[in-house]
């Protein structure tokens, strides 16, 4: 689920940047450091805008400033029982890999529908229902997360496409 | 999924159970409290500070909290029981078993595995430990799920006949280099390389090295014939790539290779997803059953475990001396068996460098892997600055532009008319001559062949797949195998680094494969010995010279060649080239060994292996010659005339026929037994001439002096010849002994004799260099060589001073004889070839017992004693 979320972050800056457009470089700095991280429990995926930057303060020793960063970002946090839409990226006897964005989802081939099986002599190997459902590397589907996992600056999810309007996506 | 559940051993036992708070068929969850039970236990108890404690016996309730989800299906304990230790206390109907975990959620109720908590005695992670799938290192499965997932495979291939062929991909199927002169190469048509590189596949890899490498540029060449090889193995065979490059790097490859992914599909793991830097392991794949799974790589020593199921194919080596540009992690590979034309070709080795980090030690202690990596990098870096193929052509430009100097100009239009590619008079380092997937071909069908009729012929019905008559592949390829050399009985001379147990190395691993037996010296059953072409001359040629008919002797190439080919190939292209020659050619390595090596073999009768000062006893010993020479005059003498047009001209005569001097050996043979020449067979007595010739006539550091000696004795010669007549019988039976004199009177006496001259004028050069040049062994034999010269010289000198005394006079005057006729009549040199020299030898201790009186004797006779084992005389040196 997507959020609007406020943040704040400490940004430094070089001695070498001081200047009028301080506050300019500290909001290029913070996109360019934060924007598509992984933060924990959720993605950061867009920063808004920077409403407060603080006054710099000259770190003793090194000379660098640092800036207190008060922003607004577009946050994505996955949760389990979210229906997401992904592009699978690789197949092999025990189910599925499929990309929703930054996060990949593995999808066990117990959590597919009865009909749906690996087809490991198709050329590149598939689960298929020998009917409308083909999946292979490239296929758009449709899963429901069953289950989430962080670890610092990374995210397991798993996935199932056993139930209605799951699977596969016809284009 | 049924499981039965234990107690655990952290309880306190012994226990008494006290009561159940679950019926069977109700749904317990993790952690909820399933029974209740009772303890005893010692408390101590009363006053601590005053030591009035006693133990008080104290009885604790508690409740067991299931460790798992699911439903109870039944109990295996009951109320009032008393367990004394863990056994199974119910029997659990598990909701999820967690077969299939990713990153370290079950991949099929979505749970987290990492927890732990107090009720289950092991963690769920350690449920799903085998990691199977080739493109993900955070996917795993359980033992049930691999057996399953294994058997599916199994049966699905068993239908289509198939096997699994895991390939690698760096110089067996490929050969990839980042030296960008390839890039150069391939946009310059004039370039002699051109034809070669320009079917040279290139990409970039974005997560490629960092530094000066980054971005760079990748040459992919494969192996001539690989995709009708490819498309054919594909038949028999499922493919799977296993390198140890990075991921990147083998998706790009694989897609060079087959880029409609057809022949690989998905099945693709590099180092990233191995999980060892080191080593490759098939159960990697096949965690369950090797049973069907073949392997083709170049190194099989990344291979420790799988060592039956893999098929070795010689290296390809396209980018000379750039070798495996993804083996910086390697343990570095100790003996190869490098081409001789590799090596040969005008110092590769020197200019290439070597492809391995030099400083690795990973064959002891595994380099930490940041350093691993930085090394990595490092010879990729190096590559991209060094240019070693552009330095290669260089090289090679440079020895075409000498050639063609050297050659006069009509040749020009020769060449360049028969090599059309290259305008201009280059030759190209890049040669695209590999055929060794030719023969994998042939080996992978016949090992397809053999394994699916061992499996009709265990299973019941043809058309059933069970898994379990399922021959192991392994053993076939092993029995196929053991047969390709068997019968060849083989010794490695100078290809096995020293130091290196042979049975242990990869090449003696591989020859014992091959069926053959791996002897470590010669033998008389020995069937080959195996010699590095770098180093010809070893003290098991030697050996084995004398067994030449039965034994042969071939390079390196030829055992590679055997590998290929699964067979005993033709010796003959790869034969140590006439020994003669290479004697002749690489007489001064042969001093130089026999320096440097130990006297037992010496001590080996038949060997006839004698250090060099041994000739020189031989000179002075003119006495006993004449003695031995009527007896063996007497004994030999039709087959001595017989043969004298072949022996005459001796120093032209390297190249000569073996069996010439066979032929002339032969009489000696004929009584039976073993005789004592045997060693001389094959000996090439024109080189022992020189040789001696060298010793005794040219002086290391005092040329002159000897000179000097020479010309007193040939003056002496001179005089001599005219004033006594020696009976011409004597004469034609000179000993090598006499060589010397007689190549050095030669020269002095004979007019016309420029050519000899000129001989022994690059002898004295070639002496000269060997003694210069540099070599931990030179020094000692320098050593020695100046002792000896100064012996000679002293002996010389006491010769021509006492002319006046007979025995001195008689021995010079046989001496002069001895060479005049051999200038006169040439027959003299067969007579050298036919002279037993260790009857001579024999013959002149006996002599020197006789006349021990005589000065000159006890010098020889001292001589002998000194060089001790002196019976194997001169025959080896040449």
């Amino acid at each position: 689920m997507f959020f609007l979320h406020n943040l704040e972050r400490r940004v430094t800056l070089h001695p070498s940047y001081f200047g009028r457009n301080m506050h300019e470089l500290v909001t290029t700095k913070l996109v360019k450091d934060v924007e598509g991280t992984c933060a924990g429990d959720y993605y950061i995926i867009a920063i808004m805008d920077a409403f407060d930057v603080s006054e710099g303060r000259i770190l003793p020793g090194n000379g660098l400033a640092e800036f207190t960063v008060k922003y607004r970002a577009v946050v994505w946090r996955p949760f389990k029982g979210e229906v997401v839409d992904a592009i699978v990226f690789s197949i092999n006897p025990h189910g599925f890999f499929c990309q929703a964005g930054p996060l990949s989802i593995f999808v066990s081939s117990h959590l597919m529908p009865e009909e749906i099986h690996f087809d490991p002599n198709a050329t590149p190997p598939q689960f298929t229902n020998n009917a409308d459902m083909v999946i292979e590397p490239g296929t758009h589907v449709r899963v429901k997360i069953g289950g989430l996992r962080t670890e610092l600056g990374e995210m397991y999810a798993i996935g199932s496409i056993n139930g209605d309007f799951l699977g596969c996506l016809q284009a | 999924m049924v499981k039965t559940i234990q107690l655990g051993s952290r309880l306190r036992y012994p226990i008494t159970i006290t009561k159940l708070y679950k019926e069977p068929n109700q749904p317990i969850k993790k952690k909820e409290a399933l029974f209740q039970y009772s303890f005893k236990w010692k408390r101590t108890v009363g006053d601590n500070i005053r030591g009035e404690t006693w133990e008080a016996e104290e009885t604790t309730y508690a409740d067991w909290s299931s460790p798992s989800d699911g439903e109870l299906k039944s109990w295996k304990i009951r109320v009032g029981q008393e367990i004394s230790r863990d056994q199974d206390c119910m029997v659990v109907k598990e909701s999820c078993s967690h077969d299939v975990q990713f990153g370290g959620l079950c991949a099929i109720c979505g749970k987290d595995m990492t927890e732990v908590n107090w009720a289950a005695e092991s963690r769920d992670m350690d449920r799903a430990p085998i990691n199977m799938v080739h493109d993900q290192t955070h996917l795993t499965v359980s033992e049930t799920q691999a057996q399953k997932t294994e058997n599916a495979l199994q049966r699905r291939l068993l239908q289509h006949r198939k096997l699994s062929l895991v390939v690698d991909l760096d110089q067996t199927i490929i050969h990839a280099c980042i030296d960008p002169t390839v890039g150069e190469w391939q946009k310059d048509p004039s370039n002699p390389n051109y034809p070669s590189v320009r079917n040279v596949k290139s990409f970039q890899l974005d997560d490629g090295p960092r530094g000066v490498a980054n971005n760079c540029w990748y040459y992919i060449k494969m192996r001539p014939g690989l995709e009708d090889f490819l498309k054919k193995i594909s038949t028999m065979y499922e493919l799977h790539v296993y390198t140890m490059g990075t991921r990147a790097y083998a998706q790009n490859v694989a897609r060079i290779v087959d880029p409609e992914k057809k022949l690989f599909g998905n099945r693709v793991i590099s180092r990233d997803e191995n999980g060892n830097m080191y080593a490759k392991s098939l159960q990697r794949l096949f965690p369950v059953s090797t049973k069907m799974v073949v392997i083709i790589d170049d190194r099989a020593d990344v291979w420790p475990r799988n060592r039956p199921n893999l098929i070795k194919v010689s290296p390809y080596d396209f980018f000379k001396g750039i070798g495996d540009i993804n083996s910086g992690f390697l343990p570095k590979q100790q003996d190869l068996l490098t081409s001789s034309a590799a090596t040969t070709n005008g110092g590769l080795a020197r200019i290439a460098p070597a492809p391995a980090p030099d400083k690795e030690d990973s064959t002891t202690v595994e380099p930490p892997l940041e350093k691993a990596l930085e090394e990595q990098e490092k010879t990729l870096e190096k590559q991209i600055k060094d240019r070693p193929l552009q330095a290669l052509q260089e090289q090679q430009d440079k020895q075409d532009e000498e050639a063609e100097r050297a050659s006069a100009t009509p040749e020009n239009d020769n060449t360049e008319s028969t090599t059309p590619p290259p305008p201009y008079h280059r030759h190209q380092v890049l040669q695209d001559d590999d055929r060794e997937l030719v023969f994998l071909e042939d080996h992978l069908t016949s090992l397809h062949k053999s394994f699916f009729d061992a499996y009709e012929q265990n299973s019941s019905s043809p058309s059933s797949l069970e898994t379990q008559s399922i021959p192991d592949v392994g053993t076939i390829l092993t029995n196929l195998k053991s047969r390709a050399l068997s019968g060849c009985k083989i010794v490695l001379s100078g290809i096995v680094p020293i130091g290196m147990d042979v049975y242990r190395s990869e090449i003696g691993i591989q020859v014992a494969s091959f069926g053959a037996e791996l002897r470590s010296s010669v033998t008389r059953d020995v069937t080959h010995l195996v010699v590095s072409s770098q180093r010809p001359r070893t003290k098991k040629v030697r050996q084995a010279i004398r067994f030449l008919p039965k034994i042969k002797i071939v390079n390196q190439d030829w055992l590679a060649a055997c590998f290929s080919e699964w067979k005993v190939v033709d010796e003959k292209p790869y034969l140590i080239e006439g020994l003669e020659e290479a004697q002749k050619k690489l007489s001064e390595k042969v001093q130089d060994a026999e320096a440097t090596e130990t006297v037992s073999d010496a001590d080996d009768t038949d060997s006839g292996n004698a250090p060099p000062g041994k000739k020189r006893i031989l000179r002075l010993k003119s006495p006993p010659r004449v003695r031995f020479a009527t007896a063996a005059v007497s004994g030999n003498d039709d087959d001595d005339d017989e043969d004298d047009s072949d022996t005459g001209g001796d120093d032209d005569d390297e190249d000569g026929d073996m069996d010439d001097e066979l032929e002339a050996l032969k009489p000696i043979d004929e009584d039976g037994q073993l005789s004592p020449i045997d060693g001389l067979k094959t000996f090439n007595w024109g080189s022992a001439d020189e040789e001696l010739a060298e010793f005794l006539e040219s002086g290391s550091d005092d040329d002159d002096e000897d000179e000097d000696n020479d010309d007193e004795d040939v003056e002496d010669d001179d005089g001599d010849e005219d004033g006594q007549a020696t009976t011409a019988q004597v004469t034609t039976v000179t000993s090598i002994t006499t060589t010397t004199t007689t190549t050095s009177t030669k020269r002095k006496a004979d007019d016309d004799d420029g050519e000899e001259e000129q001989q022994e004028e690059s002898s004295n050069k070639r002496r000269k260099s060997l003694l210069g040049g540099p070599g931990p062994g030179l020094s000692s034999l320098r050593n020695e060589l100046k002792d000896e010269d100064a012996e000679a010289t002293t002996a010389a000198v006491a010769e021509a001073a006492g002319a006046a005394a007979a025995a001195a006079a008689e021995v010079q005057a046989q001496a002069a004889q001895d060479a005049q006729d051999a200038q006169d009549a040439d027959d003299l040199d067969k007579e050298f070839e036919e002279l037993d020299e260790e009857a001579l030898e024999a013959d002149f201790l006996a002599m020197d017992a006789m006349d021990e009186g005589d000065v000159q004797e006890q010098q020889v006779n001292g001589d002998g004693n000194e060089n001790g084992s002196g019976n194997g005389g001169v025959s080896e040196n040449g």
